[in-house]
């Protein structure tokens, strides 16, 4: 079916899940372009967390817009609302361990790793 | 009670089933002539600028008349002139937030010092931070201080009327009802099995985690509307973490890689627990800046490109964490930057070493609000990377 054919609202709507889904992709992209390029574990940490943070809250914001008003929709909310929480967490474990460890920061000037 | 070094005892108390029975301890020491002056204190886990804390304060300080009450009238039971003893009360600590036992044992030993007192009493049940076990670690921090420590012999309540006093609590009632209706929103409110399964995973959950996961009895006044400004706060935050993504994906995909990583330290004006939690996940959420580690109050936080380190220096997350927790007026307060309560701990322009526990095992460094880093700072080091679970304790506080 053309975009032509449908209501305006309804192409709102899934010229919207598109964006928000292209917004996802480049999210999770840069954040993989940044694990490889990034000098150390804790610059690539910052970055890593971008694959969840917008990666992740783009492409779970247009599953609810997908899936409209219903319990599903709830649901893809409350996921959104744990990844925000586990995220941090987890970039911060690693960080520490590696902190922990007596892992010394990458700085300008130093051999890249 | 064993002759105390010079018959003066200093007494942190709390609202504990065990308190009357410490006093009563205490006040029969003194009766016997062991005891010649009896301190209780009462340790704030507020700071005296925070807005509507006059509650709080009033019940610690009538907390702190009783337990003056109660120990003058156990003399005059014993029919001993109180006048020979000294009985004084003090509410102490109201210009920091206290993090750790480390913090608690160094503010009685100031307090003790200031007042000729060379011993602490402790009540069994005394665990101001609200938590499980922070006796023991403070008995271990104040090991270390000239003071002598003792606990105060009294019968504790048994596991079931513990049990029955948490099962009460509002602490357990929130726990409950919270975890019921996020069952509920999964499942279906109107089908019965649900319902039951809901309760039963509900009862579950409150009675092993409600003392966990909350740290004091929520209320009915600050609790709800702690919620409507977290609520308030989580579109700022979005609207943050999209302009940070934004920032830190154009330096990541232009060619030059233009970054400038460097380790920096952070002074908060949080609490302990839930708000400095919030705080420290906030900055890690926030592309550009990661927390590394939280001691005490101070964060060290590694800041990807300048921009990111300006706007951590700013404030403007701490801001919102008071805001949060604390209220609009709490809010108003100066920048980190303002404060000198920020260091850039590498580069050129370091302004302070970098603390590592792996090669600096100083006590001033391994202030860990986990009482078992706290007896083997040196192996905590190494245990890091085989045990990272380990060490996630600090988190969920």
């Amino acid at each position: 079916m053309a975009l032509g054919s449908l209501d305006p609202v309804t192409t709102a709507r899934v010229v919207l899940i598109l964006a928000l889904l292209a917004g996802a992709l480049f999210f999770t992209f840069v954040s993989m372009v940044g694990v490889i390029r990034l000098p150390d574990v804790y610059a690539r940490a910052h970055t890593a967390s971008q694959a969840d943070t917008l990666g992740a809250g783009f492409g779970l914001a247009a599953v609810a817009l997908t899936l409209g008003w219903q319990g599903a929709s709830v649901k893809t909310a409350i996921l959104l609302f744990f990844i925000f929480v586990t995220n941090p967490t987890a970039a911060h474990a690693v960080a520490r361990a590696a902190f922990e460890d007596g892992n010394v920061p990458w700085t300008e000037g130093d051999e890249r790793r | 009670m064993a002759p105390v070094a010079n018959g003066r005892v200093v007494v942190p108390i709390e609202d504990t089933a065990t308190l009357r029975a410490t006093v009563a301890h205490v006040a029969a020491a003194a009766a016997d002539g062991d005891v010649s002056a009896i301190h209780f204190v009462y340790l704030a886990s507020w700071r005296d600028d925070d807005p509507r804390i006059d509650d709080r304060r009033t019940t610690a300080q009538d907390l702190l008349a009783d337990a003056a009450d109660w120990a003058r009238y156990d003399l005059e039971d014993a029919d001993v002139s109180e006048n020979g003893i000294e009985i004084e009360t003090a509410l102490i600590a109201e210009d920091v937030y206290l993090f750790g036992p480390r913090q608690y044992a160094e503010r009685l030993h100031t307090y003790a010092d200031e007042h000729g007192i060379g011993t602490v009493v402790l009540d069994p049940e005394y665990t101001p931070v609200g938590n499980t076990t922070l006796l023991q670690p403070m008995e271990f921090e104040l090991a270390s201080t000239p003071l002598s420590v003792r606990e105060a012999p009294v019968d504790r309540p048994s596991r079931r009327e513990r049990l029955v006093s948490e099962i009460t609590g509002p602490r357990f009632a929130t726990v409950f009802g919270g975890s019921l209706a996020f069952y509920l929103v999964l499942g279906d409110p109107t089908y019965p099995f649900d319902l039951v399964t809901g309760v039963a995973t509900a009862l579950v959950v409150a009675i092993s985690l409600s003392q966990v996961s909350l740290d004091h009895d929520p209320t009915l006044r600050e609790s709800p509307l702690r919620l409507v400004r977290g609520l308030i706060y989580v579109p700022s935050l979005l609207l943050e973490i999209l302009k940070s993504n934004v920032v830190v994906a154009r330096v990541i995909l232009s060619p030059s890689l233009p970054i400038d990583p460097t380790m920096t330290r952070m002074r908060v004006l949080v609490g302990s627990g839930l708000p400095v939690t919030t705080l420290a996940n906030s900055i890690t959420l926030t592309p550009g800046t990661l927390t590394v580690r939280a001691r005490d109050a101070d964060l060290y936080v590694h800041t990807l490109i300048p921009w990111a380190r300006e706007g951590l220096f700013d404030g403007g997350l701490e801001r919102w964490t008071r805001f949060v927790f604390y209220g609009r007026e709490a809010a108003r307060l100066p920048t980190p930057r303002e404060r000198d309560d920020c260091a850039v701990l590498q580069g050129p322009d370091a302004d302070e070493p970098m603390p590592f526990a792996a090669t600096d095992g100083g006590p001033e460094l391994d202030t860990h609000h986990e009482s078992d880093e706290d007896r083997a700072p040196d192996t905590a080091a190494e245990a890091a990377p085989t045990a990272p679970g380990h060490h996630e304790d600090g988190d969920r506080r």
